[in-house]
């Protein structure tokens, strides 16, 4: 019977009024890569960070090579063989690559109290070649896009093996969520390549990957492990059914529930350009309509979706709302006209995390609560109440803090904030980044309600599929540009091909 | 002083410092008492900025001298710069005082001079008040609690040092001129001093430049170098308006070789001052005597307290004075060392110099 | 996600780097228009010459600053110090005299109370603000306690003329002092691993947690370090005035938060360099320097100084950061 790297064996862990784990154990062997699943509080998260030394267990065990070891911070757990790529980048933007490749493992370029930086760059270029990242070591990270700092953090998580004796496991979380196509299949393709020499713990939401990927999954729920099973025995519809306990019983992207929309205009644009950015953009958009756009990092579609909703200013070309030209220089000026945005960096942009649900919710619509000098606090509340119903938030009370709901209810928290606030076009930039499959549904749901209300919406999807599904029509877009429109009634929906021939 | 300590008392100066520290900035410091207190019921306090600054350490001694005369229970107030700390902490020794306080307050800006009056006399105590207090504002309008004001003329003082400057480096030629802050009124008066001496030079004497440097020896050091640059051998002579920025000007004299070539003058009569004017790279300065306001803005009071004068019935030119400002010069130097100012609390008006006048 | 680099981003990127250096050169260029003593020797000499007991102070601000904490307690500590070295030296108020000792005694004092307030901050979850500015105070308060008030003269003149007053090729000893200063804080900014770790700290402290590195630690070692470039900053002030007193520094925090800050430090951290400051330094000095040169009006300067400040700052700071998303 072979040894596994690494073992846990019967781990709990209690946080005041939740057991996050529960008597969970796993093993990984040499050469694996094991899928981690679960929907969002069923408790990956909390496991990673035992597997880290961030928190401890209250009971259990971990062991490496069938050896106990206490792990108690991120550093020991390195020195155990274990290393973490973290889902929220820590990579630090004003580090070179080296400098953040070897950050808190200084001490091998140090002599007489000094790095060499030199030597540092050496073999931060043999790191970086491993993931085929084609960068100078010195560059500064925040110089990098987003794309390339992610190889890094994965360089930074596999230097592991060639620095310490023993066998390594690596610990991805949610590596691919904001990776395209493109560079996910690099970083599988690497991770295969280095089977040989280490493990990995593969987590991601995105459950065609964890199967492509993985040889072994287990799924948590509530804190438990529900299920070990073989990855080729399993489909992605197992899985669903596992994570969530139910059956998937409706259509994933609501396409029966997809309406002609009226051909009453509510946004268009006529030749928006800005430079580096896009150019000569023209699209209508009407009362209950999905508009997706399509497009690679780099085809500009950001960018738009931003000066769509006044966060940033267009060059040139006109923007009318209602069949009135208008000119968006803040976020302030697109909201008067109806325009809001749902920013992909929710806890950035989106959410005040320390306010509470209410004041979250009605926060772009206060002049409405407001008598003379005063907040009609009680209204306010009796409102989010309602939207709390509506939109079925799982929140404790319309006074808990936002930032401590879960991603998916957070999400429902910044749509109802519009909704309060009356907006007639919504942008939505990548609404179900990061949450999980049940919350992602209810997205789903919510926004095939608006249309049906009359609400238009502009959809950046986080993945081709999405955009396919929720779209009534959809612009693929390269290099800034429109490089083809597509109609996507239901039953005559594109096919992703059809539109990666134009993305790149 | 520095100088006249012996090493027991610096020690123990040290070590009483060092205790007190922790206190300083909250209440103020707590002055020993006498071995034997006589009969008396008045609580003494001298209020003032900071006992960071020489003048006003001195001012404080000034008072302790005069309660320990007395046996009387004395105490200091530091308003650090801060005018509410500088009221709350005298309303809250009125009311510990039962009233009973005689106050010698220099106050931190003119309009507290105000509420400071008003507060003791409502709690029935006697105040003086120092420098700083809006023109209108008059001892006799409080009989028989506000007993009287003391300041400086700043215009002849300043016009008679700078005649010393001018005199040092032979009558002839150009100076600079390092004010206090803009907005200040002893700056204000000490410039026009300047100016006065300046215009009866009849064009002799050029005044080459004028910068504030907000009292701060450091930024006089900043501009003094600055002056060597734009101006050269033209200037003759530095004039400063407390001694801290003519200490600045001398040291950025020095890094150029000009200490002792250069005259300085300064006002305050610091020691540091006193002793460049013995060294001869200060033309002179103006000793204020802080040991006798802050001694007889409490010996007045005192007196009026126990019924020795009536102070309602003294003229103005006893409840606004000011008072003497001694010239310090390499001549006089000497003199001024070896004779510390020698006070008699019973001669309560023997050093004041005329009513004050209003200018403007 | 990010947006497609604008063509000239990189360009842009490199201007914001250098826009403090332009910020120098124009206004050196703009005084020397107006009066060619500007660029004398003499004056560029008493330009160093000012810069020095700035530049020094510097460093530590810099660190701190780096690191995304604010270090008020500068004016205080150097005042302590000051007070110490001139009592360590020949004096008029203690019997002591060890002479050159007095400047590493000045600088572990400074050092340990820097530590002091690292450990305050750190231990006990006060913001660095609060415990700095307290620190501050306290400081100042302990210089006038030991003193009551009046100054201590310096007698040792070599001690005068090590630090500050004697020249080599005519330029004064504290510009060699202040130089070596600057190369030691560039060697721990970028040579060691304190260095990176007080850019890792400023970028994100959670991160930096999650990497292995002893935040707390490294955040006390850095106040303490800073505290030792006030201590120097103390020794250097005693001897360029020759006593010692508990105003000493006054008005010094103030300037030394400008400079950095003009020379493009961020003070919300991980951004800048000691080398920024020295150029920020400069600008100050440069300024205060050329406007007296020029003959500005007193009561324009201060305005004049005002506004540069939010130019330098403008240029340098990358706006666009608040608006396109990482």
């Amino acid at each position: 019977m072979t040894i596994p790297v690494l073992e846990i064996r019967g781990v709990s862990k209690s946080f005041p009024g939740v057991k996050a784990l529960d008597d969970v154990s796993f093993a990984i062997n040499k050469g694996e890569v094991v899928g981690l699943i679960g929907e969002n509080g069923a408790g990956k998260s909390t496991l990673l960070k035992v597997l880290n030394g961030i928190y401890h267990p209250d009971q259990g065990g971990i062991f490496v090579d069938g050896k106990p070891v206490i792990i108690s911070s991120p550093r020991q757990a390195f020195d155990s063989g274990i290393a973490m790529v973290f889902q929220e980048q820590s990579v630090l933007p004003t580090l070179t690559v080296a400098e953040n490749i070897f950050l808190g493992r200084e001490e091998e370029f140090i002599r007489f109290g000094l790095i060499s930086k030199r030597r540092m760059n050496q073999a931060a270029a043999i790191e970086l070649a491993k993931v085929h990242l084609d960068v100078s070591p010195a560059t500064r990270c925040g110089d990098l896009s987003f794309a390339d700092r992610q190889m890094v953090e994965i360089a930074k998580a596999l230097s592991l093996h060639s620095r310490i004796a023993g066998d390594v496991t690596i610990l991805l979380d949610e590596p691919t969520s904001v990776l395209e196509k493109k560079e996910a299949d690099l970083l599988f393709s690497i991770v295969r390549g280095l089977r040989d020499r280490a493990s990995f713990v593969f987590i991601s939401h995105r459950l065609e990957e964890v199967l492509e990927i993985s040889d072994r999954v287990y799924v948590l729920r509530d804190g438990k492990c529900v299920k070990e099973l073989a990855a080729r025995d399993a489909t992605v519809k197992d899985l669903h059914q596992l994570m969530v306990g139910r059956q998937l019983h409706h259509e994933y992207y609501r396409e029966a529930r997809q309406t002609e929309p009226s051909l009453t205009t509510v946004l268009e644009a006529k030749n928006l350009s800005k430079s580096g950015a896009f150019s000569n953009i023209s699209f209508a958009l009407h009362e209950g309509e999905v508009l997706g756009i399509a497009g690679v990092i780099g085809s500009g579609r950001e960018a738009l979706a931003r000066c769509l909703a006044g966060h940033s200013e267009v060059d040139d070309g006109t923007l009318e709302v209602a069949g009135a030209a208008v000119r968006f220089s803040a976020a302030f000026d697109a909201t008067a006209k109806g325009v809001g945005l749902v920013p992909a960096e929710r806890k950035v942009e989106g959410l005040v995390a320390p306010f509470s649900v209410t004041e979250n919710m009605t926060l772009a619509a206060l002049p409405k609560f407001v008598s003379g000098l005063r907040i009609r606090f009680a209204d306010e509340t009796r409102v989010a109440q309602q939207w709390i119903e509506r939109l079925s938030i799982k929140t404790p009370s319309p006074n808990t803090m936002a930032g401590s709901l879960s991603g998916g209810n957070q999400q429902k928290v910044v749509l109802a904030k519009w909704r309060i606030a009356g907006v007639k076009v919504l942008i939505l930039d990548h609404p179900t980044r990061g949450i999980d499959v049940g919350a992602k549904e209810d997205v789903y749901d919510l926004i095939r309600d608006m249309t049906a209300e009359g609400l238009a919406i502009v959809l950046l999807g986080d993945t081709l599929e999405e955009v396919i599904g929720m779209s009534h029509r959809i612009l693929v877009m390269r290099d800034g540009e429109v490089t083809a429109s597509f109609e996507a009634a239901p039953g005559l929906k594109p096919k992703q091909v059809d539109l990666v021939s134009h993305m790149v | 002083m520095a100088e006249m300590l012996t090493k027991n008392q610096t020690r123990r100066t040290v070590l009483k410092g060092a205790a007190g520290a922790a206190a300083l900035g909250a209440v103020g410091l707590p002055f020993p008492m006498p071995a034997i207190a006589q009969e008396t019921t008045w609580t003494l306090a001298n209020s003032l900025r900071s006992v960071a600054n020489p003048y006003h350490a001195t001012f404080a001694k000034g008072g302790e001298d005069f309660a320990k005369s007395i046996g009387a229970k004395y105490e200091v107030l530091v308003t650090e710069g801060n005018s509410e700390k500088g009221i709350a902490d005298i309303k809250a020794l009125l009311q510990r005082s039962g009233g009973k306080l005689i106050l010698n307050v220099d106050p931190n800006d003119s309009p507290d001079a105000r509420v400071i009056v008003e507060e003791v006399k409502k709690a029935g105590g006697f105040v003086v008040t120092q420098w700083n207090k809006p023109a209108d504002l008059h001892p006799w309008d409080f009989d028989p609690n506000y007993i009287a004001h003391m300041s400086f003329d700043g215009v002849p003082t300043a016009e008679a040092i700078a005649n010393e400057l001018f005199k040092a480096f032979g009558g002839e030629g150009g100076i600079v001129a390092l004010g206090g802050i803009l907005s200040n009124v002893p700056a204000i008066e000490r410039k026009l001093g300047l100016d006065n001496a300046i215009a009866k030079t009849n064009g002799k004497v050029e005044l080459l430049d004028f910068q504030p440097a907000d009292w701060n020896e450091q930024k006089a050091f900043e501009i003094t170098q600055a002056w060597l640059t734009r101006f050269g051998d033209k200037v003759k002579g530095v004039f400063a308006a407390n001694d801290g920025m003519g200490m600045g000007a001398l040291e950025a004299l020095r890094q150029n070789g000009l200490a002792g070539k250069v005259p300085v003058v300064g006002i305050d009569g610091i020691d540091a001052a006193v002793a460049a004017i013995e060294a001869g790279e200060f033309a002179g300065t103006v000793a204020w005597d802080p040991l006798w306001t802050g001694g007889m803005g409490l010996a007045i009071p005192y007196a009026h307290a126990t019924g020795k004068i009536d102070i309602t019935k003294e003229g103005h030119e006893h409840r606004e004075f000011y008072g003497t400002g001694i010239i310090v010069t390499k001549e006089s130097v000497a003199d001024f060392k070896s004779n510390p100012s020698k006070i008699d609390f019973n001669d309560l008006w023997g050093k004041a110099t005329g009513q004050i006048q209003y200018r403007g | 996600m990010k947006i497609a680099a604008p063509a000239g981003g990189t360009w842009i990127k490199q201007w914001r780097r250098w826009a403090p250096v332009a910020v120098l050169v124009g206004l050196c260029i703009l005084i020397g228009l107006f009066n060619s003593n500007f660029f004398g020797l003499s004056n560029l000499i008493r330009m160093l010459n000012t810069a020095s007991i700035p530049l020094v102070i510097c460093m530590g601000a810099t660190f701190i600053i780096l690191m995304g904490s604010i270090d008020l307690s500068a004016e205080g500590v150097i005042a302590i110090c000051a007070v110490a070295a001139s009592m360590l030296v020949a004096n008029d108020f203690t019997g002591v005299a060890i002479g050159p000792l007095s400047v590493p005694a000045a600088i572990v004092i400074g050092g340990l109370i820097g530590l002091l307030n690292g450990y305050i901050h750190v231990k006990f979850r006060i913001p660095s603000f609060m415990t700095t500015l307290g620190m501050g105070f306290a400081g100042i308060g302990v210089a006038t306690a030991i003193l009551g008030g009046v100054m201590v003269r310096i007698s040792d003149n070599e001690f005068r003329n090590y630090l500050s007053l004697g020249r080599f090729l005519d330029i004064p000893a504290a510009v060699y002092i202040a130089a070596i200063a600057v190369g030691v804080a560039w060697v721990i900014q970028e040579r060691t691993r304190i260095g990176r770790w007080l850019y890792a700290i400023g970028t994100d402290e959670a991160t930096a947690r999650n990497a292995g590195i002893p935040v707390d630690r490294t955040r006390i070692l850095i106040f303490g370090i800073a505290g030792t470039f006030y201590g120097l900053a103390g020794a250097l002030s005693a001897a360029q005035i020759g006593r010692g007193h508990a105003l000493i520094s006054q008005d010094r925090l103030f300037a030394a938060i400008t400079a950095v800050v003009v020379g493009g430090t961020a003070l919300s951290g991980g951004v800048g360099s000691v080398l920024n400051s020295v150029i920020g330094v400069f600008i100050v000095i440069v300024l205060t320097n050329g406007m007296i040169l020029m003959g500005i009006e007193p009561y324009v300067q201060k305005g004049v100084q005002g506004l540069l400040i939010i130019a330098a700052v403008a240029l340098a700071l990358d706006r666009s950061r608040l608006d396109v998303v990482k």
